[in-house]
């Protein structure tokens, strides 16, 4: 039985909880289901029918990769400083230049030796 | 008696027809009818001795599942044979690098408060490892799949 067979009834429920989608194929069969959902409950939903198709989400073949219409972050992703983090350090974290991030954040930034604890620095991806 | 035989035949005749009802392009007409009706695109129907065969590609399972039970919907379809196959996925693309994939990951599980969650990330597909409290086992897999990665191993544990 393909992914697609074995989550049916949770692409129905997408479909008529106003959910839209795209499927693509992943790693090894893995169905990637990217959509966005009208609200967290509709999404919630899927993620509940999810469960009850695989218990717990251990088979991994699936991929659900839903956002809801509401959310805001524009596919940024955000990185929130913690004490002893300099921008090197971070950059490491996501394999890019510490360059980078400066560039995505000279709106807040003065100074790239300048960065405090809690202070939300944009990840480029 | 010859005239007795005749009418036998003449009326079983007739209930044979009107059992039969239409006839088979009638019925191929009407599910095609009612599948274009019905919005589902890509799938042909042909009806023999009153069952529809469903030909064609699919843009996923659920187009297929609503073109069965459209076809079935049909008046004087007995059955459908479902031959229709399903549109080849695209493949999957990772959302970024995997190093830029993995701190991204581990960042948001640490703001998902699945502190005890380690990920791998290799071509795109995670290797999830650890342990989290139970309560935030779920959150901490939407998590996960909701970064852009195009395959999962979990070994990620309940705690309690």
């Amino acid at each position: 039985m393909s992914a697609q067979e074995k989550y049916q009834s949770l692409l129905e429920l997408a479909n008529q909880n106003g959910t839209t989608y795209e499927l693509s194929e992943g790693d090894n069969g893995t169905l990637v289901v990217t959509g966005t959902a009208p609200s967290a409950e509709a999404k919630q939903q899927l993620w509940d029918e999810y469960n009850r198709l695989d218990p717990d989400f251990k088979s991994g073949d699936l991929i659900l990769n839903l956002s809801t219409g509401d959310a805001g972050d524009g596919g940024v992703h955000m990185y929130t400083v913690e004490s002893g983090d300099n921008l090197t350090k971070i950059g490491k974290k996501y394999g890019i230049e510490w360059k980078a991030i400066w560039d995505h954040n000279r709106d807040i930034l003065n100074d790239p030796d300048k960065i405090y604890p809690g202070q939300e620095l944009k990840i480029p991806m | 008696m010859k005239i007795k035989i005749l009418t036998f035949i003449s009326i079983a005749a007739m209930l044979f027809l009107a059992a039969c009802g239409k006839s088979d392009a009638d019925l191929t007409k009407a599910v095609n009818d009612k599948l274009k009706a019905d919005g589902v695109a890509g799938i042909t129907a042909t009806v023999k001795d009153g069952v529809a065969t469903l030909t064609g590609e699919a843009a996923d399972v659920t187009v297929k599942n609503k073109a069965e039970a459209s076809a079935k919907a049909v008046d004087g379809v007995k059955s459908v044979v479902n031959s229709a196959t399903l549109k080849p996925l695209p493949t999957a693309t990772p959302a970024a690098a995997d190093p830029a994939l993995t701190g991204k990951i581990t960042e948001d599980l640490k703001k998902a408060g699945c502190t005890g969650a380690s990920v791998t990330v290799i071509n795109g597909k995670v290797t999830v490892t650890g342990e989290v409290p139970s309560a935030k086992y779920a959150t901490c897999i939407q998590t996960i799949q909701q970064s852009g990665i195009t395959g999962i191993d979990n070994q990620l544990k309940k705690g309690s």
